[in-house]
């Protein structure tokens, strides 16, 4: 009996030495593998559903000296100039492909402060603030680069002064205008409304103005919204925000809903028009005008058509929010050093940044690269215009309480539920509250 | 007495099954230790010696059919619940995320770059074999070679300090020597922490080969608990697990960190007007929701089944199979879908029969979209546990009644609708439980709009206890609050615990029919 319990313990442990000594090496190819299997599943729910709530997958740290997180297109261009970075120094980068861009942020405030983070990893200036205030971005003094970058995009992730990323592509949304429908810009927004009414009136078009609503509303809307004067948040003295002071309920913001609630009455502005069926309408033909952002072009191909800026609403001028997507360095880094080193010497070049426009053509932030595009690219030309004017997406925290508000005001004003000033009025206030309950 | 064969296949399966086992405890114990996780460690090591224990002994039986369970039970039911229950009585949100300590390294490690001030070009050194104390060499904008030290400060040096290798990099100065990539790597925590204190302030290394001039933000004393800004002089002290100004308003680039706040979360939920506000209006939908979900999908799903169960009815395979597929496609999807055919202007439903109907934006027709979708999607379970309920009632029983001079529909409501309800009403209750918290119906259908005017934090008709506490826990405030949602989460888990307990009483009173 003494001896077959022996033989029992004895190969059980050779098992579990067989089989834990598999499971390093196992890690080590599903960490690479498990990333793009999941990213199908990922973008299938950012396309299904407007706001994602993707399923939180494990993501492991890889072993290397500088770890980079960055989306499926940028990964290649991470790979090529971190294996000439590695060469050079004789260090070891590896760059780990993370589904969805705007997700990055969620994963390395999950992983990070475990250890398990990323060095560098990407994201956007809207989420900014939430990063700070977490404690998982660290400054990057940009003063030796920053001639060499639009101030708008460096100022778009600097928070209480101090930058926070590298940035490498701004975007905006700008007007784009089927030209076989309206072969001559409209002047004002007032025309734009006439001529697209009446191409609908007329059966030329089926819908006058292709631009989604839902929750992308606040973000495409806000060219018309801020057209008026109107704002998210008043400035203090000093520069910082005043959270007590929401631009909806000022004179400029219910003025704002006094016409997007004529604009919903008429029929420009749609409540049941979603991104897809934005793309739909407008790529085949069937809609004189749309507002989006470059993302969107390769929808239209089978369409004429021009990017301009937003022409003036009622006088005013229509402002774009501008997003900026940069490259930043975990505040839990152990290599902050080289990471630091990494990015100011080798992604700050034009040549790094050029690589980042022809991976994803987006209005670039380098002014080298921004003066080449605009003479060879009329669209992103226009993009960029249209962008000139912009203002940043407030990174401050803050601003998450504001969206849901916003876009539930407007359903209200759009499909004329109820009063548009009241709409507006009290979407500040819900603000408000949800700020100082915080 | 002699014992079996001792390598029987099933002896070979169990030993793989404790081989995985046991694998699993030993590839996961090193990274537990490494973080010092000692519940972890306590929890993996006892429950493998227990599985070892129950499945190399042949006496224990009973356990070894009650071990899984009672794991799978324990790591996905109670943990989860424990540790919701936690973070309910803490602050933990965006912004409060960090241990104390972290915040305030993370607060003092804010630089800011001295206007104007000079850049030098940097060499990074280390005394002896570059293993002691770390220096920096720096040539400003005049071309002027100094050294820095975080003791000394920064001299200027001769020409003759100086050592260059032979491609002209400098590779020791005055008993310092160049670091390899490797030690530079190794170091750079205490590279980071490394400040040469000038008149201008504090240069410190920006890359490896550049340097510059730097002020620290903040500073944070010890003595008083409070965090002084070094630029305007102005005071902040803790509250709450942030650092505040004297007006209470928290610092917004600075992290806070996680503190235990007692009831806080729940009492915020009882008395935060805002949340009272529309509470009410939604936790009434939302028992109608989970109550007339249960009676429609159950409604049909009987009706079909008794339809398809009956003898004479042709083609009942076929049907029964086709019946299954709303079930068999991912609910999501399903939703997703229902949102695209429902659209006013362009949506399947409306232009196929020509109506003009506001399915989603209308507060009434927006609720019953989502039963109407609700009702796709949860009819086949219904038609399938009722189908297996029906099977399972004896003919005769149903025979019997007839005979008697009953009517097929009484036949029905008297014999088989009692019996049935036995086996089928603890699935209703669970899926009322199950209805009562459906996220993804409310939130993929229509986000829980439409919204309600002039509710005092958004909300919408169609939103249920656990969408509006999505919208109030992720997309109010500065960000997600974890906290605050685990205090709702547990409201609610009370509330349908509670509610199927009271309901489990009652179906007992028709188990004593049988």
């Amino acid at each position: 009996m003494r001896g077959r319990k022996t033989t029992i313990i004895g190969v059980l442990l050779a098992f579990v030495l067989l089989i834990a000594g598999c499971g390093d090496d196992e890690a080590e190819t599903t960490t690479t593998v498990a990333p793009e299997t999941t990213t199908t599943a990922a973008e299938t729910t950012t396309t299904a559903a407007e706001e994602t709530t993707t399923t939180t997958m494990l993501i492991v740290r890889e072993d290397a000296d500088l770890v980079i997180w960055a989306d499926d297109t940028r990964t290649p261009i991470f790979e090529a100039f971190a294996q000439q970075y590695a060469a050079d120094n004789g260090i070891t980068v590896a760059v780990q492909e993370i589904p969805a861009i705007e997700e990055i942020d969620d994963r390395v405030g999950e992983r990070a402060p475990l250890g398990e983070g990323p060095d560098i990893f990407i994201s956007a200036n809207d989420v900014l603030g939430g990063l700070v205030a977490d404690g998982l971005v660290e400054p990057l003094d940009l003063t030796s680069v920053a001639d060499d970058f639009a101030q708008g995009a460096i100022d778009a992730f600097t928070f209480g002064g101090l930058a926070y990323a590298l940035p490498y592509a701004t975007e905006s949304v700008a007007l784009i205008r089927n030209t076989d429908l309206v072969p001559e810009a409209p002047a004002t927004f007032e025309e734009l409304e006439e001529i697209a009414l009446g191409l609908v009136a007329s059966g030329e078009a089926e819908i006058p103005l292709a631009v989604q609503a839902g929750s992308g509303a606040p973000y495409h809307y806000f060219p018309l919204y801020s057209a008026f004067g109107g704002y998210v948040f008043g400035t203090n003295a000093d520069g910082s925000f005043n959270f007590a002071d929401i631009g909806f309920a000022s004179e400029a913001g219910l003025a704002a809903a006094d016409a997007f609630a004529a604009w919903g009455a008429s029929g420009l502005l749609d409540w049941d028009i979603t991104y897809d069926i934005m793309l739909e309408k407008f790529g085949d033909g069937s809609a004189p005008f749309a507002i989006t952002g470059p993302w969107a072009l390769p929808s239209f191909e089978g369409v004429n058509f021009v990017v301009e800026p937003i022409p003036p609403v009622q006088g005013g001028e229509a402002r774009p929010f501008i997003g900026v997507q940069g490259i930043m360095v975990s505040a839990f880094s152990e290599a902050k050093l080289f990471a630091t080193d990494f990015i100011l010497s080798f992604l700050a070049t034009e040549e790094a940044q050029q690589a980042f426009f022809d991976a994803d053509p987006r209005g670039p932030s380098h002014l080298a690269v921004l003066a080449r595009v605009q003479e060879t690219d009329p669209n992103l030309g226009g993009f960029a215009a249209s962008a000139a004017n912009g203002v940043p997406i407030p990174s401050v925290a803050e601003m998450g309480a504001v969206w849901t508000p916003w876009q539930d005001a407007y359903q209200i004003i759009v499909t004329g539920a109820g009063d548009a000033r009241e709409a507006f009025q009290n979407a500040a206030e819900q603000i408000v509250t949800a700020i100082a309950a915080g | 007495m002699r014992s079996r064969p001792s390598f029987t296949t099933g002896f070979v399966v169990k030993l793989l099954f404790l081989a995985g086992v046991n694998a699993i405890a030993v590839w996961s114990l090193p990274t537990m230790i490494e973080q010092s996780w000692v519940p972890g460690i306590v929890a993996v090591t006892l429950m493998t010696l227990l599985i070892d224990y129950v499945y190399l002994r042949k006496r224990t039986i009973p356990l070894k059919y009650l071990v899984p369970g009672t794991i799978f039970a324990l790591i996905f039911q109670v943990v989860p619940v424990i540790y919701t229950g936690y973070i309910s009585f803490t602050n933990y949100s965006t912004g409060n995320r960090l241990t104390k300590d972290q915040a305030i390294e993370n607060a003092e490690r804010k630089f800011s770059n001295v206007p104007g001030s000079q850049r030098y070009e940097l060499v990074i050194l280390g005394q002896g074999d570059g293993s002691g104390e770390l220096a920096l060499y720096l040539v400003d904008e005049a071309g002027r070679p100094f050294l820095g030290t975080a003791e000394g400060g920064l001299q200027e040096l001769a020409p003759t300090d100086i050592v260059t290798d032979d491609g002209g990099k400098v590779a020791s100065v005055d008993g310092y020597v160049a670091l390899s990539i490797r030690q530079l790597g190794d170091r750079q925590g205490e590279l980071a922490s490394l400040e040469v204190q000038t008149e201008e302030g504090a240069i410190r290394a920006v890359t490896l080969s550049k340097a510059a001039v730097y002020t620290r933000i903040y500073s944070y004393d010890e003595a008083s608990n409070t965090l002084r800004n070094n630029e305007t002089g102005e005071v902040y002290t803790v509250e709450e697990g942030r650092f505040v100004d004297a007006q209470g308003v928290a610092l917004s680039d600075v992290p806070g960190w996680q503190v235990y706040v007692g009831f806080g979360n729940y009492t915020k939920v009882l008395t935060s007007q805002a949340i009272r506000g529309p509470f009410l209006r939604v936790f009434v939908w939302n028992y109608a929701f989970a109550l007339l979900s249960v009676l429609s999908t159950f409604a049909l799903g009987l009706g079909l089944a008794v339809a398809l169960n009956h003898q004479t009815m042709k083609g009942r395979r076929i049907y029964r199979s086709l019946l299954i597929i709303p079930y068999a496609l991912p609910s999501f999807m399903s939703a997703l879908i229902f949102r695209g055919l429902l659209n006013q202007d362009f949506g399947v439903i409306n232009q196929i029969l020509g109506f003009n109907v506001n399915w989603l934006n209308d507060p009434w027709l927006a609720k019953a979209s989502v039963l109407l979708l609700n009702l796709w999607l949860g009819f086949p379970y219904m038609f399938l546990i009722s189908l297996g309920a029906l099977q399972a009632i004896p003919n005769e029983l149903k025979e019997a009644a007839l005979m008697d001079g009953a009517t097929a529909r009484q036949a029905f409501r008297r014999v088989t609708f009692p019996l049935l309800m036995v086996t089928v009403a603890p699935l209703l209750i669970s899926s009322f439980a199950f209805n009562f918290n459906n996220f993804n119906t409310i939130f993929l259908l229509n986000s829980g709009g439409p919204p309600i005017q002039g509710a005092a934090t958004p909300a919408g008709h169609t939103d249920i206890l656990i969408s509006f506490t999505f919208r109030l826990a992720f997309e109010g405030g500065r960000g997600a609050d974890y906290g605050l949602a685990s205090a709702i989460a547990i409201m609610i888990f009370i509330m349908v615990a509670t509610i199927s307990a009271l309901s489990f009483r009652r179906t007992r009173v028709l188990e004593e029919l049988s």
